[in-house]
């Protein structure tokens, strides 16, 4: 009796953990599929919309054409609010960016060396921004499997102000529904809501919502007018065309 | 006569109906001690209505907080890669502590630099990548002590302290969030000498000395308490009941003000200790009334005695209830008011006490101690009465003399009054070796204090005028040497300003701060300097002393130059801890005179009603006028401050002090009724109310005179001043009045004889 309870629990330690390794396999197929999806190179010209709501529900909207070339060349000019319309922000690869503001009439280079801020008042901070894969900068662990998405842990490779990321991944289509930021001492403190469109032949998101939950601070990100293939070149990603 | 016999007789009817009830209401009191809380905080005692206070509350509701922990890392050299990591973690163990708004350390302390190849705003560091190399250490060194927004700030001028600072959220309790983030900061275990500042973690000290004098004090002052009784009484009876009545009076108050949710503050803590001075008073007349009653038959002695010591203990009460009283319409901080309110509330429940609970163990316990009733000569020779009797005589061959020597005394003392200084600062609770006041000493020497000031401007923020003006006030706030640092956002605009190549200064056109605006928005700092839709924007500052009068100049000052810089397009005024102590200030000396004069003003009011004689209600409170002012010149030539402790003082001793001359003078009346002579009746009085006087003062002041050993030195010299005060008004109630009333009767005389 002793014995065949003895190896049930073996069997069932196996099945664990063979279900384990199972799944961390399938799970990182499942984020590497996910990046396909969301970072397939995109020629690409779009309006965005960005709506911060603070605290009290006050909101205050900005909107920018984007341009984009690849995953990471990028081109951002804001037309709203009028203090701000002109202000355009050029993205290059290897955190190269670069800022025009008209009033100036100058541009210059901008870094952060602290990936954790902010960006420009919303809730993304330049970690955020950034156009890494998630299948190169995070572990993944395969938490469940639900009746539309797989429910993912990912855990990043590097130092992070991220201990872990829950990531919803749509089952049908790969795209992310959800992803859960969980800070150093294990907390939820941000949460952003993806919702994809197909345009074209691409997955395209129309609107991120992210709340950061300690400030109860809200940035919805709108992508409207969306073209892909379009006929841009790395030449409309120049300083030069920043400034113009 | 008739109601006081009455009331006598239903007393020892009921007594032990009444020992019931006390007993039950003891238990249940003593069942909410549990509910009992400690609030420190003398921030949460300022008046909603006042506009300063009202300020800095709102501040830091819109700027996450207006409360600044501080922690001093002390090394030899903070540049190094351990110390570094070091200070990174007790970062992180402080952000992702609950009720924290914001940590500012050198390992996550925004950086704007510019170059030729642009602008970076950044950190300080990258707390992913602190520097190793000794190169890179040298390099960091160099350029922060370079930097007046490092150096002074965060990094002591030496480089071998550093400073972590932290705002808690106003909202939740900042005291246990303050203990939380010491004890996991202690817990680390880190090699380096820490010291933990600002108000919230003083708080928790002031906090902790409140608990430990509860505990070790209040016992000391019974036992001393018990000592006085013992020599005096030499019995049991004379030893138990004043403590009982003091103690019950004690849990039931206590015990009131748990169940209705009242805490105990710095000021209130103070009660228990008045109340076992005060509250065994009542039952010390009453037992002397009853040892000096003997007629043989215990119920008798009882009903003799109370119908003898009822009114004067009333009066004696009603004064002492109405000297607290005067601290609810003379005070503006609530604790004084709580003060006021729950020590009359004790001093009421003590008389009751005195008066139905006291004589009702006696008539249920007591035996009526025959022999005694026979000893009055032999009671004359105890130790009270040989103090007494060169008193009484020197008193009847020299009045005059008696009346020059307080007068001369009283000159001094006017101008004595006028050398008070106060203080108000909590750094002044704690004694001058005191490891938090060592803390607070290092952060003003290193890091400016730990003392915030707030300059807001309500206005666009966004304005170039208004950014200016916001650069010219810091400008001229650090003209004076306490301030060093002061920052708003004004100063970041100039860098971004010279970031873009435009020099350090305030760009002229809106559309340029607009624009840089795009980049600083969300930075974290932003909340703590502008609000959310940029109406109002404030420069935080810290002000380094603790000296009331150069805090009082500095607000002078700036309220001077806000006056003269106002304009239609903003609105400037300042807030703060050194404003908030300043006004406290203000208020401490308004309060001793207005809660004061309420107290004389009722005091002779209430006197002079029952003796049916103003002019004798006037004659009874001038030992004890004399002795307020006396108390007064003392803390102005001693030097004992007026603080939120010592403010109490003058009232306390008004509503007790007069308690001496009303038992002398009703005793006066009483044998002057019974058809003695003028001198005779003088003569009876002092020995047989003269005796419970002395008891009284003994009494009184040796249970104050313990709080010389509190940890508080508000409380210190709180005890020290009742004891002088006690003993004062005692002599003057002793000497002054006798002295009166002998020469107003020589002048009848003279007058009848002519």
């Amino acid at each position: 009796m002793k014995k065949v309870f003895r190896i049930s629990i073996l069997g069932l330690i196996l099945l664990l953990v063979g279900d384990i390794s199972l799944s961390a396999q399938s799970a990182a197929d499942i984020v590497k599929k996910m990046d396909q999806v969301v970072y397939s190179p995109k020629n690409m010209k779009g309006k965005n919309k960005i709506i911060l709501i603070d605290k009290n529900g006050k909101e205050e909207v900005r909107e920018a054409i984007v341009n984009q070339l690849g995953n990471n060349k990028r081109l951002m000019r804001f037309t709203a609010p009028a203090s701000q319309a002109g202000i355009s922000v050029l993205s290059l690869p290897n955190d190269v960016m670069y800022l025009y503001l008209p009033a100036y009439g100058k541009e210059r280079r901008i870094a952060s060396s602290a990936k954790n801020q902010n960006f420009a008042g919303t809730d993304f901070c330049y970690d955020d921004m950034e156009s890494v894969q998630f299948s190169d900068k995070y572990n993944s662990k395969m938490l469940s499997t639900e009746k539309d998405v797989f429910i993912i842990e990912l855990t990043p490779k590097a130092k992070s102000d991220y201990s872990k990321l829950i990531i919803h991944i749509n089952k049908e289509h790969y795209y992310n529904e959800l992803i859960q930021y969980f800070d150093k001492a294990g907390n939820k403190f941000k949460e952003a809501h993806y919702h994809f469109t197909k345009v074209g032949n691409y997955w395209s998101a129309s609107e991120i919502v992210m709340t950061d939950l300690k400030k109860n601070h809200t940035t919805k990100m709108q992508m409207y007018d969306v073209q892909y293939d379009t006929n841009l070149t790395d030449d409309d990603f120049t300083v030069r065309k920043l400034v113009e | 006569m008739a109601f006081q016999t009455k009331l006598a007789e239903l007393i020892i009817r009921l007594k032990w109906l009444i020992i019931i009830i006390v007993v039950a209401l003891s238990l249940f009191f003593g069942y909410g001690l549990r509910y009992i809380t400690i609030n420190p905080d003398i921030i949460s005692s300022l008046p909603d209505g006042d506009q300063v206070a009202h300020l800095y509350k709102q501040i830091g509701n819109e700027f996450g907080g207006n409360d600044m922990g501080i922690i001093v890392l002390e090394t030899d050299d903070v540049f190094t890669s351990e110390v570094l990591e070091g200070i990174r973690q007790i970062t992180d163990s402080i952000q992702f502590t609950q009720g924290i708004s914001y940590v500012t350390s050198m390992t996550n302390i925004m950086n704007i630099t510019s170059s030729e190849w642009g602008i970076e705003i950044g950190k300080l560091v990258d707390e992913y990548d602190l520097p190793s190399e000794q190169k890179e250490l040298d390099e960091l060194r160099d350029y922060a002590m370079s930097k007046e927004m490092y150096k002074g700030t965060i990094i002591s001028d030496d480089g071998k302290a550093t400073a972590i600072m932290f705002t808690l959220q106003p909202e939740g309790d900042k005291q246990s969030v303050a203990r939380e983030i010491k004890t996991k900061i202690e817990e680390m275990k880190l090699p380096w000498k820490l010291y933990f500042g600002g108000l919230p973690l003083m708080m928790n000290d002031v906090n902790d000395l409140i608990l430990n004098d509860i505990i070790w004090l209040i016992p000391v002052v019974f036992i001393f308490i018990a000592g006085v009784l013992i020599l005096s009484f030499q019995s049991l009876r004379g030893l138990l009941m004043p403590l009982l009545a003091a103690g019950i009076a004690i849990l039931w108050t206590i015990g009131i003000m748990a169940y209705i949710g009242y805490e105990l503050t710095i000021v209130t803590n103070i009660t228990p200790v008045v109340l076992v001075a005060v509250g065994s008073a009542y039952a010390i007349h009453v037992v002397n009334s009853i040892n000096n009653s003997k007629t043989g038959d215990k119920k008798k002695t009882i009903v003799k005695a109370l119908t003898y010591i009822i009114v004067p203990v009333i009066l004696a009460s009603s004064t002492t209830i109405v000297g607290f009283i005067s601290f609810v319409f003379g005070s503006y901080l609530l604790m004084i008011r709580d003060f006021g309110v729950f020590s009359a509330l004790g001093t009421a429940i003590a008389l009751l006490l005195s008066i139905f609970f006291v004589p009702a163990l006696i008539a249920a316990f007591g035996k009526e101690q025959k022999i005694k009733s026979t000893t009055k000569k032999e009671s004359k020779n105890t130790l009270i009465d040989r103090l007494l009797m060169p008193l009484v005589h020197f008193v009847f061959n020299h009045p005059v003399r008696t009346l020059s020597i307080w007068g001369g005394v009283l000159i001094i003392c006017i101008w004595g009054i006028f050398q008070i200084k106060t203080s108000i600062n909590i750094v002044d609770y704690f004694k001058k070796n005191n490891p938090t006041r060592i803390t607070e000493n290092i952060m003003q020497e290193k890091f400016g204090g730990t003392m915030p000031i707030f300059l807001v401007f309500e206005g666009d923020i966004q304005e170039p005028e208004i950014l200016k003006m916001m650069m010219k006030t810091e400008t001229y706030m650090k003209t004076d040497p306490n301030i060093t640092i002061a920052q708003s956002v004004a100063d970041l605009i100039e860098q971004m300003n010279d970031a873009m190549g435009e020099g350090l200064a305030i760009p002229d056109e809106k559309e340029k701060i607009e624009q840089l605006w795009f980049l600083l928005d969300g930075q974290e700092i932003m909340e703590q300097l502008v609000n959310d839709d940029l109406s109002k924007g404030i420069i935080q500052a810290k002000f380094a002393s603790i000296d009331s009068d150069e805090m009082e100049t500095f607000i002078k000052k700036m309220e001077v130059f806000i006056n003269e810089n106002q304009s239609d397009n903003y609105i400037m005024s300042i807030t703060g801890m050194p404003s908030i102590y300043v006004r406290l200030n203000e208020s401490l000396i308004k309060s001793q005179y207005t809660s004061l004069l309420i107290a004389i003003a009722m005091v002779v009011l209430i006197v002079g009603s029952i003796l049916k004689s103003l002019k004798k209600g006037v004659i009874t409170a001038i030992p004890v006028v004399t002795t307020v002012i006396i108390l007064l010149g003392f803390m102005g030539i001693t030097g004992i401050t007026l603080d939120i402790a010592t403010v109490l003082v003058a009232s306390i001793v008004m509503g007790i002090g007069i308690d001496y001359s009303i038992h002398i003078m009703t005793g006066f009346n009483n044998f002057i009724i019974a058809g003695e002579g003028v001198d005779s009746a003088i003569e009876k009085v002092l020995f047989f109310s003269g005796k419970a006087v002395v008891i009284n003062v003994l009494s009184v002041s040796s249970g104050f005179i313990v709080l010389l050993f509190s940890q508080l030195v508000p409380l210190q010299n709180f005890g020290l001043l009742i004891a002088v005060s006690m003993i004062g008004s005692g002599l003057g109630a002793l000497t002054i009045l006798p002295a009166i009333l002998i020469l107003a009767n020589r002048k009848k005389n003279s007058i009848n004889n002519k």
